[in-house]
């Protein structure tokens, strides 16, 4: 199956000679029809300068990007509108325009497309409907709400009927449960409009959230991808592992409250169903070790669930090192923090 | 203070002058300083017609012109402006140098106005599909009507300033009226006359400006 966004060898570099900053230094990744895959970065990876080689409001220096067939680094002026046409996208500081009022924010792309009035006014209204601001119709941005701003973004984007919606740090000037309900948004229109989602964010919630797969960006590289739930349960990367670690227990965090591990600190973390006593009761149990939980996380990724235990183990060395053979050969990702020779 | 006809006639020519000079050369300044401005920001680095060629040209140019005082300026482009119309004397000829002034000035406002105008909202009509001539039009400028406003507001003050200046060419108006008679010839009468019907002028033209920005601002 061919992918509907593939990457390739994709650079981009800002400035020339000394000043110049290599902004992606090789991307390679897909994006399949009907996924929302997400991109996680911090400041400054490159994440940003990727979703606008998508739509070409960045040129790559070099390497394809090919939408459906098309690849968008070849295109003329007019092929390039047309494709843009294609792919809707919503902002962090949603930019709508602060002289329209919200009906005719949505209205402008449809406006530009040079769409015919009667049209333009039933698209309109559908869209408004579609998220929720139909009693917002007359009112200028500045009278709306963070989330409603967003919202409106949202109806411009869809409102050339795009296949591909790009998501460039949509929730990031959002409170939590706004954030939470644009996602839900993002997902429910997703499945109503089968859409493919590509997002960028700094925040791994917004990933577990909604997104199918992801890939992690450094410095201008994907670090690692894949499955989400995947790489939140297992990450390979120090980096990764630091996205997870914001959002799942860290032991750093005990540690700098004062807390001083009686034996080891490990972390458990599993996918699927899998019940936490009988592996606590085992340890007790069978190797006598104390097994006190600092944290236990449970939660699901788009169904499947997953969980995740800040275990310190404490005992009779020996007993913690059977214990810990114990886990190794059991079916969960197991972390060991500290070594035991240290105490 | 009461003022004898022959007085009463000669403000009344002079406002006429002012006001003929001052609007035909308000309405060519926007019409050309607009655009002007216009191409200002939009060939800067990064922009959507990024040339910094032309960007370098244009600033060099208005720098240029903004430079030499007013005075001074109307009588060198004197050549200029008898090629135009025909000759140098009079409110007609006047036009030319206050136009050539004020266009540059009102450029430097445009391109103020316009750098107002948050870059996001640009790429987000970019990744609309809209037109380089669309953004122009629907968004850079159709957003930063209220600046423009102001632009047109600011650059019709200084045009009815520069004007008082026509009178070294011939050209009228309330200015040169309260400079020869009301300065040279002391006729106090006719110098304060002139100077509140300029105040008055001037607090109206702001007024009006104001309350066009403020009618369709939605910030």
């Amino acid at each position: 199956m061919t992918h509907l966004i593939e990457i390739t060898a994709l650079t981009k570099t800002f400035g020339t000679g000394s000043g110049s900053v290599e902004a992606l230094k090789g991307i390679d990744l897909y994006v399949d029809e009907g996924e929302i895959f997400g991109v996680i970065g911090l400041s400054g990876a490159g994440k940003s300068t990727l979703i606008r080689c998508l739509n070409r409001l960045e040129t790559p220096t070099s390497g394809r990007v090919v939408v459906a067939g098309r690849d968008l680094t070849t295109l003329n002026d007019s092929e390039l509108l047309e494709a843009r046409r294609g792919m809707g996208m919503i902002f962090q500081s949603f930019n709508l325009l602060s002289l329209r009022n919200v009906w005719s924010n949505v209205a402008f792309p449809l406006e530009m497309a040079g769409r015919p009035a009667p049209i333009i006014h039933q698209r309109v209204a559908e869209l408004l409907e579609m998220v929720g601001l139909s009693d917002k119709a007359k009112n200028y941005p500045a009278q709306l709400s963070g989330g409603q701003k967003q919202r409106v973004g949202i109806a411009r984007a869809l409102a050339n009927s795009p296949s591909i919606l790009l998501c460039d740090e949509a929730t990031s000037s959002l409170d939590p449960q706004t954030t939470a309900s644009i996602l839900s948004l993002i997902e429910d229109l997703k499945e109503r409009l089968r859409l493919t989602v590509v997002l960028i964010t700094h925040e791994m919630k917004v990933i577990t959230e909604i997104c199918d797969r992801v890939a992690v960006m450094e410095d201008g590289r994907i670090v690692e991808t894949g499955q989400v739930i995947e790489v939140f349960t297992a990450p390979k990367h120090p980096t990764s592992k630091s996205f997870v670690e914001v959002v799942l227990s860290n032991r750093e965090h005990f540690l700098e409250k004062g807390y001083r591990p009686k034996g080891i600190l490990v972390r458990v973390g599993y996918i699927g169903a899998m019940v936490v006593e009988p592996l606590v009761y085992t340890l007790v149990k069978k190797f006598d070790v104390e097994a006190n939980i600092l944290q236990a996380h449970v939660d699901h990724i788009k169904g499947t669930p997953y969980g995740t235990l800040l275990l310190d183990l404490a005992g009779d060395t020996a007993c913690v090192a059977l214990a810990l053979d114990y886990l190794k050969s059991s079916n969960v990702n197991l972390e060991v923090f500290d070594d035991p020779d240290s105490h | 203070m009461i003022l004898t006809p022959i007085k009463w006639t000669m403000i009344q020519t002079a406002a006429l002058q002012s006001l003929y000079m001052v609007s035909l050369s308000t309405i060519l300044t926007s019409l050309a300083g607009i655009p002007l401005g216009v191409l200002l920001v939009i060939t800067r680095q990064r922009h959507i017609f990024e040339s910094a060629k032309l960007n370098f040209i244009l600033g060099l140019i208005i720098n240029a012109t903004r430079s030499i005082p007013f005075p001074i300026f109307i009588v060198f482009v004197i050549p200029f402006t008898r090629f135009i119309v025909g000759t140098s004397i009079g409110p007609t000829a006047v036009i030319v140098p206050l136009t050539l002034a004020a266009v540059v000035f009102m450029a430097r406002l445009t391109e103020t106005s316009l750098l107002e105008v948050p870059f996001g909202v640009i790429e987000a009509a970019q990744a609309a599909g809209a037109t380089r001539w669309q953004i122009i039009i629907h968004v850079l400028v159709a957003e930063a009507r209220p600046g423009l406003i102001m632009a047109i507001t600011i650059t019709t003050i200084t045009l009815i300033c520069y004007s008082a200046m026509a009178g070294a060419v011939g050209g009228g108006g309330l200015g040169d009226l309260a400079i020869r008679y009301g300065y040279q010839r002391y006729q106090t009468d006719i110098m304060w006359v002139t100077v509140i019907l300029l105040l008055l002028v001037v607090q109206g033209v702001q007024n009006l400006g104001d309350w066009l920005v403020r009618r369709i601002s939605h910030r």
